[in-house]
């Protein structure tokens, strides 16, 4: 064997098993479990800690104004929509109060726009009333 | 009329675009920056000068035996920096080890990890090694110091000069050069591949665009090797070979005339079946890319050079030397800046435009700051600085003209 | 006796190969050659566990979870539906989700968008005019006053986007390191300890709903809030939605009077860019063919 080609064949051996010494030490364990992927990025992912707690949540303490809003035009609404992220009420609910609920939160639904689908109640706030909306309308029941 | 015309009234106020672009899309610099127009240019060099070289030892082009080095020297300074705009653009840069660990196979850009190591070890330094092999044994007699430590590391150990060993030797590298070929083309043809399989993107996911990648890298490559030999000949004060260089600016011709008719091609088929998209592309080729594409690409780039060095190849026995030289130092200058535009036009120009075929985006080049173009310039001009290292360490003080070139022969001692 | 000790050095500098090398060398070479091979067996047996010590503590330094484990990905198979004649504009969505997420400033894991499409020129023999699309930061604030005069608008209608949810990814497909990647159960996700932030799967999403988070440097794009929906929960965009144009559902495991399976039933359903082969599965009701 000429020597150039020993030399090379030496060194392409060494290479190569530095390559396959590298792949496994620093490839991670969870590696491939589902596919070309790190399968513990799933639990990863998973482990955040949600922030709106859900409507069902709501319900357990304040059933009585569910019951009510199930009959009204907003019962389909989540109440964090207007009431804001309730994950600190839920879990402290003496301490964490929710912020007071103000009167633009209605305008950001209900402001008229050719945009907005026909079977939503739209006014021109404007033209409608130059006062607060709670003056006349509730907001767990709006239908006058 | 259709509704994907770009609009030209301004919706939102914002600087950065006009018409409707996606939410995400609005952003101040674009993804793929300056750094990635680099990137494809330099392993373009370095596939365009290895061919060049390939071409003295595969199709036994005697007469170019003088830049066979040199052409080898250079796609080496330029492979050498080609992995430094990937490595600076990346978000986490420090696991770029990943690509070589764990390459998802889907994806081209996972074989960058594994083309680019067995170019540069079983192609490049392989080659270079076969041919110099005998050089680092002489050298690392007659040299002291530092110059003779590191030609004897590079003989690693091996000192048999022997006939057989030599004859070895030239065999090997000719059977690298032929495998080395197709290695340069999947080099820098599966960057054309990553832009041309971009479905989503209407400027870049078509068929012709690695096909365009390797032709246009052929070019700059060619055109970098007569540059370079122009330039060292007259830093060294002495004449060009002009059969070499005649020969050389004759097989850039070829390839120019053959990139330009695929590029136009590309362009016809756009045009003639115009699908949806077409006018935004036609709007980005006419008015924001209307100075790098049409002026620079086109123009200067590639219609000036194919009529100089046509001409030069119809009529260019009746030229003076002088003038010849020049034309050919302008035209391959004008050639490798109409290369590293196209480069431009086709990373920018993709990003020019919303993918919601709507709207255009804005960009500001800076040239300080993270994403300002210090930092693609100075890794343009590396390469050249480590090319002039490289000329220093190992290639003789006088260039080989056709005359006294054998190869393997012992070179001119260094002045 | 010194002129063995010669004879032997004699030998020895010889090299090896050397024809008549004395018994007393090969046999010297002999216990030697077997104690070294002894002692490299013994070595390589001892380095294993230290081996594996090793490789523990590297692993544990790249990339390490202490989540709860208990979810199995294959059980599930979620999609989002989305009623665009349900959709009001109001931009809640899109603020639950960047509060829910810690989305930065000026990124988008879904977004609004509204079209308005123009009366048609008196004498221009179209049908319809031209079409304006805005998304005023992603249509978080709600949107404001039309682009055009009332009295020119022909159409005008809301469109929320976020994640195709593609069968085909090609986000996923281009991934060079296996960073991104389609869960088994439907979801596509990011995973930022592993990602490079090469950009190439914010390049092949052909619905711009991939971004590069600045603060992570790696890619990033909406996850079906799995975090929420992986614990029973929805997610945070279907939650607050106030007029239901979200619909979200487990397709394995519908619920009793399941909104999904009713938005299925009830709704000639359309997805976008489909031509493209990505096979999106978010399914849109009253979409209309400016969309894109």
């Amino acid at each position: 064997m000429p020597p150039q080609i020993v030399r090379l064949v030496l060194l392409t051996i060494v290479i190569v098993c530095l390559y396959f010494t590298a792949r496994h030490f620093f490839v991670p364990q969870s590696f491939g479990k589902y596919g070309h992927y790190r399968g513990a990025a799933i639990e990863e992912i998973r482990a955040r800690e949600p922030l709106w707690a859900g409507r069902k949540e709501c319900e357990t303490c304040h059933s009585e104004v569910v019951e009510k809003l199930a009959k009204a035009d907003h019962q389909g609404i989540s109440c964090e929509t207007c009431h804001s992220p309730a994950r600190g009420h839920v879990e402290d609910p003496d301490v964490v109060k929710l912020p007071k609920m103000n009167a633009a939160m209605c305008a950001r639904c209900h402001e008229a726009s050719p945009s907005r689908p026909k079977w939503l109640h739209q006014i021109t706030v404007a033209d409608h009333y130059p006062g607060s909306c709670t003056e006349c309308h509730t907001p767990h029941q709006p239908k006058l | 009329m259709t509704d994907t015309n770009m609009i030209t009234n301004l919706v939102e106020a914002v600087p950065q675009f006009s018409g409707y672009a996606y939410p995400n899309e609005r952003t101040l610099h674009p993804l793929w920056s300056a750094l990635i127009v680099v990137y494809p240019y330099v392993t373009g060099l370095v596939a365009g000068a290895f061919i060049m070289a390939s071409l003295v030892r595969v199709l036994k082009v005697k007469a170019l035996e003088p830049i066979y080095r040199l052409a080898l020297l250079t796609a080496l300074a330029f492979m050498l920096c080609a992995t430094l705009p990937l490595l600076c653009h990346l978000g986490h840069p420090e696991r770029c080890f990943e690509i070589m660990l764990t390459p998802h196979f889907s994806s081209p850009m996972a074989m960058f990890g594994f083309v680019y190591a067995w170019y540069l070890m079983a192609v490049l330094l392989l080659e270079l090694w076969f041919d110099y092999r005998r050089d680092f044994v002489e050298w690392s007699r007659t040299e002291k110091g530092l110059r003779g430590l590191i030609y004897r590391a590079f003989t690693l150990g091996v000192t048999d000069l022997s006939e057989p060993a030599l004859r070895l030797d030239a065999k090997m590298g000719r059977f690298i050069s032929i495998v080395g070929i197709p290695s340069a083309f999947l080099l820098h043809g599966y960057v054309g591949f990553i832009f041309g399989s971009i479905k989503a993107n209407p400027w870049w996911g078509n068929v012709l665009m690695p096909i365009i990648f390797i032709l246009s890298a052929v070019v700059s490559g060619m055109a970098l090797c007569v540059f370079a030999y122009l330039f060292l000949c007259w830093t060294r004060r002495v004449v060009a070979d002009m059969q070499c260089l005649d020969l050389m600016v004759r097989f850039l011709f070829y390839a120019l005339v053959l990139d330009a008719s695929i590029e136009g091609l590309d362009w016809l088929h756009k045009l003639y079946s115009a699908e949806e998209g077409i006018e935004t592309m036609k709007y980005l080729a006419t008015s924001k890319l209307f100075y790098t594409l049409l002026i620079g690409q086109a123009c200067l780039g590639t219609l000036v050079p194919l009529v100089l060095l046509g001409a030069m190849q119809l009529g260019g026995r009746g030229v003076a030397e002088l003038n010849r030289r020049r034309i050919y130092f302008t035209c391959t200058a004008l050639i490798l800046t109409g290369v590293l535009l196209m480069r431009w036009n086709v990373v920018i120009g993709g990003q020019l435009f919303s993918k919601s075929l709507r709207g255009f985006m804005t960009y500001k080049m800076e040239f300080a700051g993270p994403e300002g173009w210090w930092l693609p310039a100075l890794l343009l001009v590396l390469p050249f600085a480590i090319l002039t290292v490289l000329i220093k360490y190992f290639l003789a003080r006088e260039l080989p003209t056709i005359e006294n070139v054998v190869p393997g022969a012992t070179p001119p001692g260094r002045a | 006796m010194s002129e063995n000790f010669a004879q032997r050095s004699a030998v020895k500098s010889q090299g090896p190969g050397f024809a008549g090398a004395s018994p007393y060398r090969v046999k010297n070479m002999t216990r030697r050659s077997v104690l070294r091979n002894l002692a490299g067996i013994a070595g390589g047996i001892l380095a294993m566990p230290a081996a594996q010590v090793c490789k523990a503590a590297v692993q544990n330094g790249l990339a390490s979870s202490n989540a709860p484990a208990g979810y199995d990905p294959t059980r599930h198979k979620w999609l989002m539906a989305l009623d665009v004649d349900r959709c009001i504009g109001c931009g809640m969505c899109v603020e639950a989700c960047q509060k829910e997420n810690g989305v930065p400033q000026d990124c988008f894991r879904t977004w609004i968008e509204r079209y308005v499409i123009k009366k048609p020129g008196p004498e221009s023999g179209n049908a319809r005019g031209e079409t304006v699309v805005d998304s005023p930061d992603g249509g978080k604030e709600g949107f404001p006053a039309l682009p055009v005069p009332k009295a020119e608008v022909l159409k005008s209608f809301f469109v929320p986007k976020l994640c195709n949810l593609c069968d085909h990814s090609p986000c996923t497909q281009v991934c060079p390191v296996g960073a991104t990647f389609d869960a088994p159960d439907g979801a596509v996700l990011v995973d930022k300890n592993y990602c490079i932030g090469c950009g190439f799967c914010i390049q092949a999403c052909p619905y711009g709903c991939r971004f590069f988070n600045p603060v992570t440097h790696t890619a990033d794009k909406c996850t079906l809030c799995y975090h929420r929906i992986t614990r029973g929960l929805k997610p945070a965009c279907v939650e607050i939605c106030p007029s239901q144009a979200r619909i979200f559902g487990d397709l394995k495991h519908p619920v009793a009077d399941d909104p999904l399976q009713r938005f299925i039933a009830n709704n000639k359903v359309e997805k976008l860019k489909e031509s493209l082969g990505t096979g999106p599965q978010v399914a849109y009701a009253g979409l209309d063919e400016v969309v894109r």
